[in-house]
Order: C-alpha cells, then structure tokens, then sequence
C-alpha cells in the first residue's frame, strides 16, 4: 500500500469513483482513468514501468484482473503480484514475443501449429464432472468456450475462455485516419454500434474542441436510444427462451422486428450502423420517429401483460443467477447487471449529451434474472420516452439543423470519452497525433462483467446458465474485439 | 440428393463476427420469416448438417474449430459465407487476428449484415441451384 499507484488507485475507488480504464502505452506508461459520480469530473492516475514490470492492482481492486492480463499479453509488461497471470487474449498459436500493441505488427504473425486452447481453471476431486461448452455452439450465438466443473447438476466453478473473436481491433485503428476509423468503430459490435460510434464522435469534437449544437445532439439521443430498444427487446426475448416461454421469445421477437424495419425504413439499418460520424448525425423527421413508438406501444403492452402475469415464468427467474450490490462494487460491474443489484449508476445521468432531460436509473435489488428482466423492461419505456421528449424537442426547434462540421485534419491529443451502450459504460481512450490514431483503447461493460457472471454462475445448477447468461445477455465481440 | 430442394439443416459457426449476422440469422427463427417454413433449419450437431454456415472474417482460436466442424459434416455438403466479414470483404480484413473469411465458399450472402429477407430469398435459390452438384467429398 505504500506504492503511490496503488494508493492513489484505491483511494479513488473508496471514494467511489467509476473506474473508467485502466491503459498502457508503448512508451513504458500505464494510465488508470477515473469518474466522479458526483460531479462528472475524471481524475487520472499514472505509473511507469519499470524494467517491463509495474505494481499489480488486482489483488487490492479485483476489477482490473482482465485488464492487467490483458497488458501482460499485448504489452509483455508484467503485474507484479498478479494472483493469477494466466493468458487471456494469447493463445498457445501466438509466436514467441509476439506483443501486438507493443510491436505494432505490419503484417499477421506466423501462427504456431498448435490447438488455440488456454490452460483451464477446474475442481479437483471424487464425483467431480468437468464439462466444456463451446467454442462453437449447438444454436445461434457467438463463439465463446466454457469449462464447468459440476457435482451433480450443481456448478461448482466456471471458467469463461472468452477471446476466440479476438479481431486485433485496436491495433487496425492505429494509424488510421480520421475518414477510415467510422466503419471499423461502427462494427466492433452491432448491439451497442451506436454508442461506439457516439464516443468516436466525442473524442475527435474533443479533441478539435467542437461544440456540437442542441440539434445534432438531439439527434444523436434519438439514435442511441433507439438502440437500447432494439437491444433491450432482443434480451427480453431471449430470456423467455431459456425457459421455454416460447410465446413470450416469438412476440418479442415479432416487436423487435417491428422496431427494427421501422429504423430501416427511417434511417436505412436495422442496427443504425454508420449513423454518427464526428460532427454528423443521420437525422430524420421526428414526426415518423414517434409514429413508429406510438406504434410499438401496440403490441409492447399487451405484451408486458402476458410476462408479468405469468406466476410460472416469474418464479422460475426469482432466486436464480444472484449477484449482491456488494459483489457488482467489488467487480466494477456496470449497466443492467449492476442496476438488477441496486447499484445507481447510468452514464446518461452524467453526461452533458442528455442535459436537460434527466434520465433517472432504473433500479431493482434483488440482484436475480427476474430483476434484470425488470430493469430491461423499465429501461426500453423509458428509452420509448427519451425518445418522444426528444422528437418533440426537434419538432419544436425553429432553427435550421447545423451545417456539417467536418474535424481538421491535424487533431493531435488524447481523451477518455463514455456513453452508456445498452450494457452498460462503454468507454474509449482515444489518442491522435495529426489527424491520425496513435493508440485507441476500447473498454466496453461487458468487459467488467464477465467476471461477475463467472461468479454469480457457481451454487446455481447447470441446466440454468442459459437462462442466466441470457439475463446477463453480454456481449463477445465487444469484449473480445 | 434431390431433398436439398426441400430440406437444408445448417450448422452456423461464428468465427469473429460483431453479433449482427447472429442477431439476423435469429430473426430468421422467427415468425416474421419463419425459415423452417421452407425446410431450413439450425442443427444443434454438425452430423445432422447439409451445410456449414459461417459469419466473422476468421479469427485466429476459431480456425481449428471450424475446419473441425466442416471435417464433421457427412458429405455431401455445402458452404455458405454470411455476411462481409465472412465474404472475405469487411472492414476488418487486414486484422491481425483474423484469417480473412470462408475460403471457396458454395454460396456467399452479402451484407452487413445481410437483410434477413434478402438472405432467405437467397437461401431458397441456393437450395435449387445446390441440388444437381452435390458432389463434395468428406473434408473436401
């Protein structure tokens, strides 16, 4: 504790601070970057390292166990005290020294002849059954593997082996332009694209020091609440599903394919990609904008209705998938998750995009399926209303939309920028050097939140982690970039 | 092999993708374009399989699997590449994590991600275009 790293670090998080990111450079430096609830303000903590070593955070704060692994493989910085420094993104096929953001790759490596898997984290003992899941799946989903070690039908551990669609995202982004970076940021993930697309936006206004006008901001809330529908209902379909409530998966499905050929009608793409630009929102008449919710609400009451009145659904979700308020502070859990389990964060609360128009946190306690079920629920009614209080604010703007601004060509400088993503705080740390990415840094929700269903999964039994990971509905790609 | 112009089971492997082509393959599950209505359908093994499906540009750790699930298909068997990633074409290409999409794919659906109604219809075509040349051999 006398490091001054790990001091200043944990004083933050004492001080319930929001943990923003925590990144390294080329150039021998770590930055953990913090949020003050509060008053909005971020505080950075810096460190250098030393001799390819730096003072390990994990074993004080839990939360950055991903991060300072994910260093250790990308940089060959190593976290001194690291409790458990197994690879994450490596695989047994990356080349010897083979340190992407560190080495600035030119061309792929040459892969080693060997089987991609990573050392598996297992209970050892008399009646003890491992089970592994994935990496490819017996339905629709992506590609993940999973190492369950049961006694009988109850998990006793999980390991989650995420990163098999490790792209080598942030390392494409650097020494992009300013044009070129848009389509990439749009696709790191179609469920929260919007928001991706948001903070690339915000961190070259930034950066440029561009004010983007009331319209143009109105726009974009619009858009990125929208999103949070399309997601939200793809959750609230899916849950059912992992109990069988296949009436209640068909018409959810039916209202997201509703909502989604409305976007498309309106914006061109059923998941709004290549939508916000920096200094440019797609913009449309709000007047259609709120034909579409009023018609959705057609079909979401009645909808709604046959969830919540249905004793046999409810109580098969109550109980299941607990994760405590105390757990999702410990893990830095964020979004929905950490919502379900009484913890009162939403990014929108504190950014100045949404100013006037107060989104309050929806909130639930119980930590359970049936809780973030709820919380999903409350969250798209009140997307559905941000987005009519919006449209009518653009309705009744007087003034013409703002002209495009288009960013200079030599923005130089580096910003953390964040929006609340259907999952929760997606943050990015962004940094330019004329009009060029030096090194872009991307830490979505989810990130923080495999951990914690890693650790709500054990005491539960097996045959209910569908209808767990459906509740927490995280996202690989986001993740695994 | 004429029941290819009734019946295709599928075997979808992401391999990379954003999560955008799953969300429309799912979409196509549902009542809007019902796909098994015209006799497609997801295999839960790829035993059962006609055809491996595929969505991402390849990413490094999936490789083995996939070519492990193709090895799994009884022939005769087809390959579909969905979506741009897929295709050989998304703006991940030059990556260096991923292999660059499903190489000599039988059919290939555009998009990004591909409209579900376009890709049914596409689908529907493959299934009577695939039927006289189904003479892929095992791991071919």
């Amino acid at each position: 504790m006398d490091n001054p790293w790990i001091r200043q670090n944990v004083a933050l998080k004492e001080a319930h601070a929001e943990l923003l990111t925590v990144t390294a450079t080329r150039n021998h430096r770590l930055q953990a970057t913090w949020l003050d609830p509060a008053s909005g303000r971020q505080e950075q903590v810096t460190v250098d390292v030393s001799q390819e070593h730096f003072p390990s955070l994990t074993p004080m704060l839990p939360e950055v166990a991903w991060d300072e692994r994910e260093i250790h493989d990308v940089f060959g910085y190593v976290p001194e005290g690291h409790p458990d420094l197994r690879p994450l993104l490596r695989t047994p096929r990356w080349p010897d020294n083979f340190r992407p953001l560190r080495d600035q790759p030119r061309a792929r490596p040459t892969w080693r002849d060997a089987e991609p898997d990573n050392p598996a984290l297992t209970v050892e003992g008399d009646g003890i059954t491992i089970m592994k899941v994935g990496p490819t799946h017996a339905g629709v989903i992506e590609s993940g593997h999973f190492v369950f070690s049961l006694m009988g039908e109850n998990v006793l551990n999980l390991d989650a082996h995420l990163f098999q669609n490790h792209r080598g995202v942030e390392s494409l982004l650097e020494g992009q332009t300013i044009d070129a970076v848009g389509a990439m940021v749009t696709r790191i993930c179609a469920a929260d694209t919007v928001s991706h697309q948001t903070n690339w936006a915000l961190a070259v206004e930034a950066l440029a020091g561009y004010d983007a006008g009331a319209t143009l901001t109105l726009d974009r809330i619009l858009l990125l609440e929208s999103e949070r529908v399309v997601s939200h209902l793809n959750d609230l379909a899916q849950i059912p599903a992992g109990v069988g409530f296949q009436v209640a998966h068909q018409q959810a499905l039916a209202i997201k394919e509703d909502w989604q050929r409305g976007l498309q009608r309106l914006y061109g793409h059923r998941f709004l990609f290549d939508t916000v630009r920096p200094g440019w929102v797609a913009s449309v008449d709000p007047e259609n904008l709120l034909r579409l919710v009023h018609a959705i609400g057609r079909s979401w009451t009645p909808w709604r209705r046959l969830v919540e009145g249905h004793h046999g659904f409810n109580d098969r979700m109550a109980g299941v998938g607990v994760t405590t308020r105390a757990e999702v502070v410990r893990f830095g859990g964020q979004g929905v998750v950490a919502r379900a389990a009484g913890k009162a964060f939403d990014a929108r609360t504190l950014l100045p995009l949404y100013q006037d128009l107060r989104p309050v946190p929806v909130l639930e306690s119980d930590g359970d399926v049936r809780a973030r079920f709820a919380v999903r629920i409350h969250e798209v009614e009140a997307s559905l209303r941000l987005i009519e209080q919006a449209a009518e604010r653009l309705r009744r703007q007087t003034t013409p939309r703002d002209a495009h601004w288009r960013p200079p060509d030599e923005v130089s400088g580096q910003v953390v920028v964040y929006t609340e993503s259907p999952h929760g705080l997606n943050v990015h740390e962004v940094a330019m050097d004329r009009g060029r990415v030096l090194r872009y840094h991307i830490r979505a929700a989810t990130y923080r939140n495999w951990p914690l269903l890693a650790h709500a999964v054990p005491g539960n039994a097996v045959a209910d982690f569908p209808l767990i990971n459906k509740s927490f509905e995280l996202c690989y790609s986001c993740t695994d970039r | 092999m004429s029941h290819i112009r009734h019946s295709l089971q599928i075997r979808h492997v992401d391999a990379g993708s954003c999560n955008g082509c799953e969300q429309e393959l799912t979409a196509l599950t549902s009542a809007a374009y019902d796909f098994q209505r015209v006799g497609l359908d997801w295999v839960a093994s790829p035993r059962h399989a006609d055809a491996l499906l595929l969505t991402g540009p390849v990413s490094d750790p999936m490789a083995r699997p996939v070519e492990r699930v193709w090895a799994a298909i009884p022939a005769p068997k087809w390959r579909i590449a969905f979506g741009d990633c897929a295709a050989g074409c998304g703006v991940f290409q030059a990556a260096y994590g991923i292999h660059g999409g499903l190489p000599e794919a039988d059919l290939v659906i555009r998009g990004c991600p591909p409209e579900p109604g376009a890709a049914l219809q596409q689908l529907r075509d493959a299934m009577q275009a695939m039927a006289p040349h189904p003479d892929h051999t095992v791991g071919g």
